[in-house]
């Protein structure tokens, strides 16, 4: 391997199809949108529901398969988010875009604070390391029941009209709108990252981090930013989380959702962005289905599924999404006629 | 103040004693064989309730339970390994440990199939019941027997390990299999036997530490942290190092419980994360 | 011509009646079917069938169908969502079920806007049902039950306690509800112990306990594995022998029984079912439960179910199975009826379950099964974390 070779996957990101129009993604996210709210209109709430984690697992997605960190502990970032809404709301302002701002300072904080000691260990120790933080945040969050409601759970706080207008009621629509653009717009930013000589360097570390030690760059100091991102995604995740549902409670610092949603990530593809939607869309939606057919049964079916995935198609669903897309540009250019 | 201390040592000894036995296997396999197996306290599970069933549908008595459980968690990992870990060798860890959970999850839904959601009781031996007097308070008499299991067993792991042959070879056959194959090491054999071991290692744990880690379908999943705490703290790979951390872990948890009980769990993970940070390794831990 | 009209009359008069009789009220449901805590949902489905076995599945005519949706475990997220998909998709009138505290905090505030009676068949916690007009409870609280097992303590000549409770809500919520009742009734506490959730080692605190020598030790542990491990400890270390008694609510669940074996023998609890409890509508309804799901253990969680059901047929019948929260609610305050576990009443004001408590020791009934045999009765109590008493 010389040094001019590029890793595999810019390698990839070359030559996969280039989208035509420069918003793309979006609007295809958009799109997808919009046709789930017409067709499902009675399930707006489990639907919000796979919006907010899709952007939780955008963050994880940015943090393992861009830089790759291997995180377990997620959730720290999330919980903290979602507990920084609702004591906004609940102490200084019910504005829901100030209390999302709110929830991102805060994952993003947690992140610095954490990352900047963490970054340091690689491999088990870290997702030890990782664990370990979001685990002493629960205790933390326990300890201070008097502000955080302990186990109850955090509830009592309003949250305003979107732009005034728009309440946030149980028939869900203005929450599922919520997630929705916010799922875009971080969508967009994320994307932009990882388009960027950033986000470059950040896979290249990913692939090899001596080499771009050696290269000169600054190792540590792109994890800790790319970490950093991440925290303040999933920050604004889980505020949005604590808004819709006007609850926060201990179950969003908890291991169980740090794994949750590394299975979804990692189901979905850690190779690109929108892996982290397509895993999580297909995780909630075959829960939600499985959960009904059979609720005694979900575990086994999760976990044959991992397996499966883990075995034979260790690039995720979007690998069959890109095997699909390789084969039609394929037939497309050979019905092409010789020049 | 003496009683204090000696209670916190006795106690906390007992504790770490039982957090040995069952994530030594974990240890084990993670330091012979380079695989991390979150399935590990689901094999420790199933050899809890395997016992638990033998002596109560069967009327064995309870070390015959025991036995009879360590086998046939041992002998039904052999295809677990043959089939989907052995893929995984060379993968990377996180891979590794998204595969095992995978694992994990089925063994916890037949779990569930199997036994039943309540919590199952594991039979003891009649001499291991009631309580014996030492240092001026009462010690359970199985916490006396799981202690000095748990002193056997790394005995017995030490010399296998680090003093034999054995050791070496499975060593060799993980890092480079050709050449060890050339060497005639029967490196699937070796494969086997030792994942085997672990699981065999595992259920022993489970069985031995049911009285303080009762058995139901989710203790899989539900003290796996834990497990990973001391094999990290321990240093993945060195059994000395398993004993230790599951000792200072042990003794710091055991030692709050006694001085400030809501922190005991806080102070668990504020150990583990202490140590992780100083010695990323772990306390005894080789670099990979 | 005139055999095809009367047919055809004959068709459409069959027609609206199977229409107006095919009427039906739904009923969801949001319970633990999978998961670590699936022993519940399974003991709520067996009380649930119990009940429409025993009392048939229409009131006045409108049959009434039950919608499951499993929740696993502490998800507000997923509790809102299962409420709206009930209330939006399914068309239920009323809500039931709800284990855990935030799920129930969580689904209030959704049954509160859209105007849906719910019931809740478990989540303890005194203060949810402030959180909206439209909330009821048919299980039970802690400090409902907290407060007459001080009473007993005191009763009984206990002087000195330490307690022992898991550090959580329900937890924090017992112990204070019997330091304040004990305490006031001249009573000492030693020692407050809050051991945390993850505990699986209670050896250590049975030591502490034994070393300070109270007359007896009150304790709260969630269900499963923590609670078992307290009661082993408490056998292993000898403190019945040493003379300290256990005093506790709810830990010696019928689930659990067989697992503890001879240690829970005497073990002293209050709370407000106890499937030993003599009455022939009890056993009705355990045996009923027992034939319809054989490998279901009852326990007091299934009562909340059960009379969760009695309670939402008693607003069906009183609405005429109309969607009418604010009328259904108005018919059940104050309603008495009898239960499998003794006189019950909704609060008129509070809205909250009035019920008998009672004292039980765990023994051996005729056939040598442990058992939880009512001794006494504290006579019906009030939530008393709601009440003035406790402020």
């Amino acid at each position: 391997m010389t040094a001019t070779t590029l890793p595999m996957e810019t390698r990839g990101a070359l030559t996969r199809p280039r989208m035509r129009a420069p918003l793309a993604p979006e609007m295809l996210i958009a799109t997808l949108g919009l046709l789930a709210f017409a067709t499902f209109p009675d399930d707006l709430g489990l639907l919000t529901n796979i919006l907010t984690t899709s952007i939780f697992a955008l963050s994880l997605n940015l943090v393992l398969g861009q830089a790759g960190i291997a995180s377990m502990g997620h959730a720290a970032m999330f919980g903290v988010g979602g507990y920084a809404a609702g004591l906004f709301a609940m102490h200084v302002s019910s504005s829901p875009l100030m209390g999302m701002a709110a929830g991102g300072v805060a994952g993003l904080l947690i992140a610095l604070l954490s990352g900047a000691i963490l970054l340091r260990a690689h491999g088990l120790t870290l997702v030890m390391l990782t664990i370990a933080t979001a685990q002493l945040l629960l205790e933390l969050a326990n300890y201070a029941r008097g502000i955080t409601g302990g186990d109850d759970g955090l509830t009592g706080f309003k949250v305003m009209p979107l732009f005034g207008q728009f309440a946030f009621d149980f028939t869900g629509r203005t929450g599922y709108f919520y997630a929705l653009g916010a799922l875009v717009i971080v969508y967009f930013g994320l994307r932009k990252v990882v388009e960027s000589p950033f986000g470059l360097t950040a896979r290249a570390i990913k692939q090899d981090a001596g080499r771009v030690e050696a290269l000169g760059g600054r190792v540590y100091a792109h994890l800790l930013l790319t970490y950093v991102i991440g925290g303040l995604v999933a920050g604004i995740a889980g505020a949005i989380a604590t808004q819709t549902t006007k609850v926060a409670s201990l179950s969003m610092l908890d291991f169980h959702l740090s794994a949750g949603v590394l299975i979804m990530v990692v189901l979905g593809g850690t190779s690109r962005l929108a892996g982290a939607i397509l895993g999580t869309v297909a995780y909630m939606t075959i829960h939600h289905v499985a959960a009904g057919l059979s609720p005694h049964h979900w575990l086994l079916v999760i976990g044959l599924l991992l397996i499966f995935v883990m075995v034979l198609l260790p690039g995720g669903l979007i690998q069959l999404v890109d095997l699909a897309l390789a084969r039609m540009s394929r037939k497309r250019k050979s019905s092409e006629p010789l020049q | 103040m003496l009683q204090l201390a000696a209670n916190i040592v006795v106690d906390g000894f007992a504790y770490a004693m039982i957090l040995f036995m069952i994530t030594v296997g974990l240890s084990m396999t993670m330091g012979l064989m380079r695989i991390v197996n979150l399935a590990h306290g689901a094999f420790a599970m199933f050899g809890g309730f395997i016992a638990a069933m033998v002596t109560t549908k069967l009327g064995a008595s309870p070390l015959v339970g025991m036995l009879i459980a360590i086998l046939a968690v041992a002998i039904a990992s052999v295809p677990v390994e043959r089939w989907l870990i052995r893929r995984f060798y060379r993968r990377p860890e996180l891979d590794q440990m998204l595969v095992t959970i995978g694992v994990m999850f089925v063994l916890i839904a037949c779990a569930n199939l199997m036994f039943g959601s309540a919590i199952t009781a594991l039979a003891l031996p009649s001499f291991m019941t009631g309580g014996i007097d030492v240092f001026g308070r009462s010690i359970p008499v199985h916490r006396i027997a799981v202690a000095i299991l748990g002193l056997i067993v790394l005995a017995a792991l030490w010399l296998a390990i680090e003093q034999s042959s054995i050791g070496i070879r499975v060593r060799a056959a993980v890092d480079n299999a050709p050449i060890a194959q050339a060497m005639g090491i029967n490196t699937p054999r070796i494969y086997a036997m030792t994942f085997a071991a672990g699981a065999g290692l595992a259920a022993l744990g489970g069985i031995a530490g049911a009285e303080l880690l009762p058995m139901e379908p989710t203790y899989a999943s539900k003290y796996l942290v834990t497990f990973l705490a001391v094999v990290a703290v321990g240093g993945h790979g060195t059994i000395f190092g398993s004993f230790m951390a599951a000792l200072l872990l042990g003794l710091v948890e055991t030692s709050t419980k006694y001085l400030v009980p809501q922190l005991s769990s806080v102070a668990f993970f504020l150990t583990m994360f202490l140590v992780l940070l100083v010695r990323p390794h772990g306390l005894f831990g080789r670099h990979a | 011509m005139k055999q095809s009209l009367y047919a055809g009359a004959l068709a459409l008069g069959l027609f609206l009646s199977t229409t107006a009789l095919a009427d039906v009220v739904k009923v969801g449901l949001i319970a633990p079917l999978s998961g670590p805590y699936s022993m519940n949902g399974k003991i709520w489905e067996a009380a649930a069938k119990a009940y429409q076995k025993i009392h048939g599945t229409t009131v006045a005519g409108h049959t009434v169908q039950i919608v499951w949706k499993d929740l696993a475990d502490i998800n507000p997220a997923q509790a809102k969502a299962y409420a709206q998909e009930l209330i939006i998709k399914e068309k239920v009138q009323y809500l039931g079920g709800l284990y855990f505290t935030p799920d129930a905090l969580s689904v209030a505030a959704v049954a509160d806007e859209a105007q849906v009676p719910t019931v809740i068949f478990n989540a303890a916690t005194s203060s949810i049902l402030d959180k909206s007009p439209y909330l009821l409870r048919t299980s039970y609280t802690l400090p409902q039950v907290s407060v007459p097992a001080a009473k007993h303590a005191l009763e009984t000549k206990v002087g000195t306690v330490v307690t022992l409770v898991s550090d959580y809500g329900p937890g924090i919520d017992s112990e204070n509800a019997f330091v304040k009742t004990f305490v006031a009734g001249g009573g000492k506490v030693l020692e407050q112990i809050r051991a945390p959730l993850k505990t699986t080692d209670f050896g250590p605190f049975m030591q502490k306990i034994k070393a300070a020598k109270p007359d007896a030790m009150f304790v709260f542990g969630p269900g499963g594995p923590p609670t078992y491990a307290i009661i082993k400890a408490y056998s292993e270390a000898g403190l019945k022998q040493a003379g300290i008694r256990f005093i506790g609510t709810g830990e010696t669940s019928e689930v659990d029984l067989p697992g503890f074996g001879d240690a829970a023998l005497g073990l002293e609890t209050t709370l407000h079912y106890s499937p030993a409890h003599p009455s022939e509508m009890n056993q009705r309804f355990i045996s009923t439960a027992s034939q319809e799901a054989p490998s279901v253990i009852m326990n007091a969680v299934g009562i909340g179910a059960y009379d969760g059901l009695a309670v939402i047929y008693k607003m069906i019948e009183a609405t005429n199975g109309k969607r009418d929260g604010g009328k259904a609610i108005a018919a059940v305050k104050g309603w008495e009826w009898e239960s499998p576990r003794g006189p019950v009443k909704i609060d008129p004001t509070s809205r909250e379950l009035v019920q008998n408590v009672y004292l039980r020791i765990v023994d051996k009934d005729a056939s040598g099964k442990l058992r939880n045999n009512e001794m006494k009765s504290f006579g019906m109590q009030p939530d008393h974390g709601r009440s003035p008493a406790l402020k």
